[in-house]
């Protein structure tokens, strides 16, 4: 893998070396003797290009370019020496933009569950915020909230590595649209986190067909050394649910508690009705999980459409009320 | 380690940008007084030495804009009592990084971070900068990075909300509701939050007079900055706001006993850190004792298992969730 996930292999302009080179030689001052490939790495840029911008520094230093005013350049097995660049010795403070979006992405990926860097994270952020103070960031960590929420996943590390080196995974995986588990192998591609649930957009060989995993139901993930091609699956930002033709629509009356829902899932519609109840239609492929919404609701939510719905919320009730009727457990 | 050599011989036309702006940084960086363009003209002979002093000065006023572009605070400032002459510098209390340590974790999370986001690249270059306060053994188990936000708002969107914010400015903007009905709107913003992947303004709706969030996402254009916004209230909560969805047991206060189906077991204490497992029936159902709030969210929360789960205690919520199914079955 590359480090920025091979997304910047673009020619640079004049200006975007700069702003690398004023990173980079303030950076090999500090760490001497760096291997290029990780500089390349880290910088985000392409070693012969690299090369050539170190090169281009050792014709450049403080004019008059008196003896010992210019930058000195070793490069020697890979590694890079830098000297007499004590003006560089430092990096360019980060400016405005640049603290903001890195605070703020950082802040949200910090509030997802189960991410094995949140502590660093969170740790390096109060460090930011600390150190570049009101004039970087003005109040604005103050004003930023985040509310922790949303699932953790177990497998969600083996799966981001699966994604980033292209191999193949074997899973087992819970349906809730079914309420079982099946096993199969899964090609994943983008990892990302949506409306309180890490996903993976995969391949799913059982199938045959691209599809999207709530990485919390994966219930157990092993990696199967295989390779594969990606495919190039659309990642974050897509619909977590594609409404087909075959859909049924179900139109649901939703008390003022359970409006969430309407933000929740994807609703094609919208009412609001009185008393601050919401109908919305919901589109779904299948009616199991929504029969589990409703009893969730329960006194929250009731089904208008359609009637098979209602008998399936009636079945559920009628099994799940089984369990309740013995009493005290204590007594069976 | 650094072989002689024989100063470059300059050429105005073999400069390159990137050589000239380093030279161009480093002379005004190390200069104890501002600079006037023809110092820097005589200074720099190879890069603005061209006779046509007009064409000079504008190749400085170019690269000057260039370096002001990635960040670096060249002031102008009088060099005579009159100021007529005017001279150039940068000054280094404004240039150079404060010292920031990091550990290679927290630096490694901090790219990950980075990389977390849409096209601009203002994150990565950050991070680019704070690379020179880590230790060393960098970055050896960085994992890719998901996506933690929306790819559907814009760094410029999130940017203009955050300085709308930091700057007690109102805003305008277009908006989208989930109903698809388009209205332009304005409010007070007084926070920003990110909940379950999504951010949120969150202010005083200067139309409606009541405080509302507004999905980062659902805006359909630019954010435009207004006049002053109204203070802020004392102890304001934005995160209170935003509506909440249903994640999970309740804030743990208390315990509560269930018990799930071998189906379901392992995926509903998944992240509950203190669920205890108290035994495996000969059905294979497991009954766990876990952290629980004893109320509506725990009953919800079971129920979203149906069939597949049971709660066993506390009675009075058992008792609560019999009456639900009940009238489910009445209804």
């Amino acid at each position: 893998m590359t480090a920025d996930g091979g997304r910047r292999q673009k020619t640079l302009k004049a200006s975007e070396r700069l702003e690398r080179l004023l990173a980079v030689v303030p950076y090999l001052v500090r760490h001497p003797g760096s291997e290029l490939a990780e500089l390349s790495r880290l910088f985000g840029i392409g070693e012969a290009e690299l090369l050539e911008d170190l090169n281009r520094l050792f014709m450049s230093g403080l004019p008059p370019y008196g003896p010992g005013d210019l930058i000195g350049v070793d490069i020697e097995d890979g590694r890079v020496w830098i000297d007499m660049a004590d003006y560089f010795a430092r990096p360019l403070r980060l400016t405005r933009a640049e603290a903001l979006t890195l605070y703020l992405r950082g802040t949200a990926l910090a509030a997802t569950p189960g991410l094995q860097e949140s502590e660093a994270l969170a740790s390096a952020l109060r460090k930011l915020g600390g150190s570049l103070g009101s004039e970087a960031l003005g109040e604005l960590a103050a004003r930023v909230e985040t509310t922790p929420g949303g699932r953790p996943a177990g497998t969600l590390d083996v799966v981001r590595r699966a994604s980033a080196e292209h191999e193949r995974l074997r899973i087992s995986y819970y349906a809730a649209s079914t309420a079982e588990t099946t096993d199969r192998e899964i090609d994943p591609e983008a990892v990302f986190f949506d409306i309180g649930n890490w996903y993976v957009a995969a391949f799913d060989h059982r199938s045959g067909q691209e599809r999207l995993f709530r990485i919390d139901r994966i219930r157990t993930a092993e990696l199967t050394s295989e390779r594969f091609q990606p495919r190039g699956l659309a990642g974050p930002g897509r619909p977590l649910y594609t409404p087909t033709e075959q859909d049924l629509q179900v139109r649901l009356r939703l008390h003022p508690e359970a409006r969430w829902v309407a933000e929740y899932y994807e609703v094609t519609g919208q009412q609001e009705v009185e008393g601050g109840e919401l109908e919305v239609t919901l589109p779904a492929a299948r009616l199991e999980w929504v029969a589990r919404l409703v009893l969730r609701l329960s006194g929250q939510a009731r089904v208008l459409d359609p009637p098979a719905l209602k008998d399936l919320v009636r079945q559920l009730a009628e099994r799940t009320g089984k369990r309740y009727q013995r009493g005290s457990p204590h007594d069976v | 380690m650094f072989g002689s050599r024989s100063p470059p011989e300059y050429d105005a036309a073999r400069m390159h940008p990137l050589e000239r702006l380093v030279n161009l940084v480093a002379l005004l960086l190390e200069s104890p007084r501002p600079v006037t363009f023809e110092h820097i003209r005589d200074t720099m002979p190879e890069a603005y030495g061209q006779e046509d002093v007009g064409s000079a000065k504008r190749m400085f006023e170019r690269d000057k804009d260039v370096l002001r572009d990635v960040g670096v605070p060249i002031e102008v400032i009088g060099t005579d009592a009159w100021e007529v002459e005017q001279g150039y510098v940068i000054p280094k209390d404004k240039y150079y990084l404060p010292e920031i340590e990091f550990t290679a974790e927290e630096i490694s999370a901090l790219f990950v971070a980075a990389h977390s986001g849409g096209e601009d690249a203002s994150a990565e270059q950050a991070v680019r900068k704070l690379l020179y306060g880590a230790d060393g053994g960098l970055l050896a188990g960085v994992s890719p990075a998901p996506l933690a936000a929306e790819a559907g708002t814009s760094d410029a969107r999130l940017l203009a909300a955050a300085e709308a914010i930091a700057e007690h400015r109102g805003v305008r903007f277009d908006y989208r509701t989930v109903r698809g009905e388009d209205s332009e709107r304005r409010m007070d913003p007084w926070g920003l939050v990110f909940r379950s992947g999504h951010w949120y303004l969150v202010g005083l709706d200067r139309e409606r007079g009541e405080i509302r969030a507004f999905r980062l996402s659902r805006m359909t254009g630019d954010l435009a900055l207004t006049g002053e916004a109204g203070p802020r209230p004392e102890g304001f909560r934005a995160a209170d706001h935003v509506l909440v969805g249903p994640w999970g047991p309740g804030e743990p206060h208390e315990r509560a006993r269930v018990a799930f189906s071998p189906e379901v077991s392992w995926w509903a204490t998944q992240g509950l850190q203190e669920a205890q497992v108290e035994r495996t029936r000969d059905d294979g159902w497991v009954e766990l004792s876990l952290p629980a709030a004893l109320g509506g969210g725990l009953v919800s929360w079971v129920l979203s298992f149906g069939p597949d789960a049971e709660l066993l205690e506390p009675a009075s919520l058992r008792a609560e969730i019999a009456r639900r199914l009940e009238s489910i079955l009445d209804g």
